[in-house]
């Protein structure tokens, strides 16, 4: 049963500014002598959007920035309305669509609690019931009769959480409130908005950047792409498609920037040739296996001798989490570097990461640990599944090899070899 | 119409927590508190009264600060209400963008928190007509309804005002200008009594003066000082004559600037 319906809808905002008495008056001179009069240009926030919810789902809503998410929430939240087309909700609908929104510094806690819950459409006696419920969870005890101007920001952003939450309705929109506070208290709102969801079995929908916490909380999703509905299904492939998407974009910038090379720092000592990536047989790839052996090769030159230098090698995913880092410091015995060209080969023989794009970093340091070189998002390369990557669970970021005892037998997974998954 | 009640009634608890709101905001942080609500229109009463020593101005058998302050109290109540409720949709801009009210609630919540300042004026004018020993008759029972209808004039204005306020912040800057026009031709300084006088008694404008008069009374703080004075003061019923003309245009006016609110309302959001 559809508890939200979007039909065709779109939404048209006008670029610039308001116009000026002046403009007007220019205007209509210029029509009067039959001129083009100058026109503000629409812009398409949302473009013929058709999709509808059932009861209980929860949706998130993901998609890079001005793809028209925030714009969705607010014409479904009733605080706009669109352009073409029509928008059905059926139920109560409680819009968390910026936390604290509503909030008066001049209050104090106590007093913005009963206002704020008045905005949202709670009842006086409903919020009375709740309220001690609410402070408790704010962890404001403390602070409840003070104006809140004299909060801290983190503490603002933990009363209008606590408010906001504890509206009971059919319908709940979120749109990027779980990015607040410090992390303990960003737990305890996780904690929340699932008990929200399971407990309640209320329709919500979610927009976040933070793709991880969707695939979590979510049973569906809709990417939006220049007010477009770009994709509308499972979590994990839409999820998987939004990293494919924005890697592709970081992958096109860094290209566009300086060969894709990010060179954080030189000395001058260095000077970096190449960053690439070996198979098995020694020829130059972009992409290996999930589980296979990642071969890197770097190529410099050096103008004068680096005794003893030590040499870092690491990847990190295309958003700078950084994944691996090995260093020629625990090799006693490492050679000093001559004037010239060198090479330098890293090798790992299982690199047991899911499939994904990542990128390959590179530093130098001289043997009294002065940074002399380094490098990020070198080398962008891709990890493919491997054959039996379907068949394996959701939600991972390693492949490791594993083996069962079931009942006190053992078993062990055809895990492929890397050459095998290579071929197919 | 009778929806229109419903709905605002349904928002009854969310009017009574922002009225609450508006007022602690004012006077949070000021020493003397709610205690300024009276002190305007208190100064204002002495200005007058000053400036009608020197003027002359003909004030009946009542004396000249009481009538003057009783009528400041519907003209102040009806000018900070129509300001503030002009300016309370682009107040609540953070609200208005965010969480959706139904957005005459900005603007009737202003004007009920001036009612509630109105109120703790209308002491005062109890403390003078008890100085003055001035007992009010039974005729005082249509204050409450003159107020009521001072409180439509100012929504038919506000809404339609704060709805273009939204796009163009003009209406905001020329407001304290015609207002103050529009006290000097609203009998606050002067009784109505000496306009009628002029106009109807001695016909000061010739063939004009009955259509004047007609014009004058068009404005509707003119019937409503009046009648406030009347029911209030003299122990007289509301003039009704002078009142007709404004309540008529009110009564035409403020459905139509409902209409316009709502049908702003929904661009709010977009430009405010």
């Amino acid at each position: 049963m559809s508890i939200i319906e979007v039909n065709h809808v779109s939404k048209e905002y006008r670029l610039g500014t308001i116009t000026s008495f002046k403009d007007s008056a220019t205007n209509v001179i210029r029509r009067l002598r039959g001129k083009p009069v100058k026109q503000r240009v629409p812009f398409l926030a949302l473009d013929d959007l058709t999709f509808t919810i059932d009861e209980g789902e929860v949706v998130g809503i993901i998609g890079p920035n001005g793809a028209g998410k925030s714009t969705l929430l607010k014409l479904l939240a009733n605080v706009t309305t669109p352009t073409r087309g029509t928008l059905a909700a059926r139920g109560k609908i409680a819009p968390l669509i910026e936390v604290g929104a509503g909030l008066v510094p001049d209050l104090t806690g106590r007093e913005n609690v009963f206002l704020n819950a008045a905005i949202l459409g709670i009842s006086r006696a409903a919020i009375a019931k709740k309220f001690d419920e609410i402070v408790s969870f704010a962890e404001l005890e403390e602070f409840i009769d003070t104006p809140i101007k004299r909060y801290s920001s983190g503490m603002k952003v933990r009363l209008g959480f606590a408010i906001a939450t504890s509206v009971n309705a059919e319908i709940l929109i979120i749109d990027e409130v779980l990015a607040v506070g410090d992390l303990a208290f960003q737990r305890k709102c996780f904690d929340r908005m699932e008990e929200l969801i399971k407990g309640r079995g209320s329709t919500v929908l979610i927009v976040s950047h933070n793709i991880r916490q969707i695939e979590r909380m979510c049973s569906r999703v809709l990417m939006l792409e220049h007010g477009k509905l770009a994709a509308d299904g499972d979590t994990l492939e839409v999820a998987d498609l939004f990293y494919r998407r924005s890697n592709e974009k970081i992958d096109a910038y860094h290209r566009g920037v300086h060969g894709g090379m990010t060179i954080n720092y030189t000395s001058g000592e260095v000077t970096l040739g190449s960053v690439d990536l070996l198979d098995e047989q020694g020829r130059l790839t972009d992409s290996l296996p999930s589980g296979g052996k990642l071969r890197v090769r770097v190529r410099f030159s050096v103008n004068r001798v680096l005794k003893r230098p030590e040499i870092v090698v690491g990847t990190h995913t295309t958003d700078f989490f950084y994944l691996s880092a090995s260093s020629t410091a625990l090799i006693d015995d490492r050679p000093d570097l001559d004037p010239g060209a060198h090479e330098v080969e890293y090798i790992v023989p299982s690199f047991p990461l899911v499939a994904g794009t990542y990128c390959i970093r590179f530093a130098i340091f001289d043997q009294y640990q002065r940074k002399v070189f380094t490098g990020e998002s070198l080398k962008i390369f891709t990890i493919v599944p491997n054959a039996l990557d379907v068949r394996d669970a959701p939600m991972r970021r390693l492949v490791l090899p594993t083996r069962w005892r079931v009942d006190g037998v053992p078993y062990s997974s055809s895990t492929p070899a890397p050459m095998e998954a290579a071929s197919s | 119409m009778f929806k229109v009640i419903r709905d605002i009634y349904e928002y009854r608890e969310l009017m009574a927590v922002l009225t609450h709101k508006n007022i602690t905001v004012r006077y949070k942080q000021a020493y003397l508190g709610i205690a300024w609500a009276v002190l305007r229109p208190l100064s204002l009463m002495l200005i007058f009264t000053l400036v009608k020593s020197f003027v002359g101005i003909e004030s009946g058998d009542i004396p000249y600060p009481v009538l003057t302050f009783a009528a400041l109290l519907p003209w102040v109540f009806f000018q900070d209400s129509t300001t503030e409720g002009i300016g309370s949709v682009v107040n609540n801009a953070s609200v208005v963008k965010k969480i959706y009210l139904p957005r005459e609630i900005f603007p009737l919540t202003a004007v009920i928190t001036k009612l509630v300042e109105f109120g703790i004026s209308a002491f005062i004018l109890a403390g003078l007509m008890a100085w003055y020993q001035m007992a009010p008759t039974a005729h005082i029972l249509w204050a409450p309804l003159i107020i009521l209808y001072t409180l439509l004039v100012s929504l038919t204005i506000a809404l339609v005002g704060a709805a273009i306020n939204v796009t163009y912040r003009d209406v905001g800057a020329a407001l304290p200008i015609l207002l103050s026009l529009l006290m000097y031709a609203s009998p606050v300084i002067y009784p109505l009594q000496l306009v009628k006088d002029k106009l109807i008694t001695q016909q000061a404008a010739g063939e004009w003066s009955d259509l004047l008069y007609t014009l004058y009374t068009l404005n509707p703080l003119a019937g409503i000082i009046d009648s406030f004075q009347n029911v209030v003061l003299r122990g007289l019923p509301p003039d009704f004559s002078a009142m007709a003309p404004g309540l008529l245009l009110t009564a035409v006016l403020l459905p139509l600037s409902y209409k316009f609110f709502k049908w702003s309302e929904t661009y709010f959001a977009d430009v405010i």
